[in-house]
């Protein structure tokens, strides 16, 4: 008998996603509902439920991740502007 | 109607035996995700017991206060449950044969209830089954990949027969059943009911277990009892005047 671990999603109705709620593990995909259904969805967490085998998943390390974590240039909040603008304004009042 | 009354409580003592004893797993269950599902199902038998006390004290013309169903639900004499269910085991093959054995006894139970006369009886029976059928499923899903091998198997099989000659108290009748069933409150004789939960072990375990032994009937507790019930009032039972 093997195990296997699997990701847990729930979604309510309405609009919101499908969100990550946890994993567990489990001998079969039937086990896994069950035991999916026991541990987080006790309190009517979701009203969907999906599973993913965690084999499924297709990840990316930190290393293939990390070049893009320092571009400044591209996180477009405003933030820059926003403090030029006001550093502008405070100019003006002075 | 008495008989009623004896009915509805073995069925909730039952109940409440098993409930409590399922949710005594919860962190000592063999894995993490066994130990919330194990005792999550003991929570809604302990419901089911509710249900069934509530009926009892809707009979006597009380009414069903939290603090009076646990005093039917703790009362010192007059239990009426099954061996089976007043059995105590710290052998997790033995945990999980018994709540098979005991849910697939449940379903014939409620079915035997399902057309009752006694309409408050019949009207839970929906929704009580509801949530069976997902502790069906859960028992079979273990046992399906538990059978599949060959020392899993060995292990469930074993516990089975140790606890066969216990299985035919959980359908064991009350005393006056027979007038239930001429006023239609249940289909059958409780009792007339254990062929099929034999035929229902068998098909499942591929085991035959030999339940022509006849139950002492509900008036006497076994041996284990004294103490579950002690156990299970620990905690009142060291302050009992204590404000909850």
């Amino acid at each position: 008998m093997t195990v296997e671990t699997y990701e847990v999603f729930l979604k309510k109705d309405g609009r919101d996603e499908f969100r990550h709620a946890g994993a567990l593990d489990a001998a079969s995909d039937e086990m896994a509902l069950v035991m999916a259904r026991e541990a987080y969805l006790r309190r009517a967490e979701g009203d969907l439920l999906w599973l993913v085998r965690r084999s499924n998943v297709i990840s990316a390390d930190r290393e293939f991740v990390a070049p893009n974590a320092d571009k400044p240039h591209r996180h477009h909040d405003g933030a820059a502007i926003a403090a030029r603008r006001k550093a502008a304004r405070e100019g003006d009042d002075a | 109607m008495s008989a009623l009354r004896e009915f509805l409580l073995a069925f909730a003592d039952d109940e409440h035996l098993m409930g409590q004893q399922h949710t005594e797993w919860i962190g000592v269950a063999p894995f993490l995700e066994e130990d919330l599902a194990f005792s999550s199902i003991g929570q809604d038998e302990l419901g089911h017991a509710v249900l069934l006390y509530e009926l009892a004290l809707e009979l006597d013309g009380a009414e069903a206060t939290d603090a009076a169903v646990d005093a039917l639900a703790y009362r010192a004499d007059g239990y009426r449950s099954a061996a089976l269910a007043e059995y105590v085991t710290t052998d997790w093959a033995e945990a999980l044969v018994r709540h098979w054995i005991h849910d697939a006894a449940e379903h014939l139970r409620w079915t035997n209830v399902a057309a009752s006369s006694h309409t408050p009886l019949a009207s839970i029976v929906d929704r009580v089954e509801r949530e069976e059928r997902f502790h069906r499923l859960h028992a079979d899903t273990l046992l399906d990949t538990l059978l599949a091998t060959a020392e899993p198997r060995q292990r469930v099989t074993d516990a089975l027969s140790r606890l066969a000659p216990m299985v035919p108290s959980i359908l064991t009748s009350v005393a006056g059943e027979d007038e239930l069933v001429t006023n239609g409150v249940i289909a059958q004789r409780t009792d007339e009911l254990v062929p099929a939960l034999a035929a229902a072990i068998e098909q499942r375990f591929s085991v035959d277990v030999s339940v022509a032994a006849p139950s002492p009937g509900r008036e006497e507790r076994s041996e284990p009892f004294v103490a579950l019930m002690a156990r299970m009032r620990e905690v009142f039972d060291y302050d009992p005047e204590a404000v909850w």
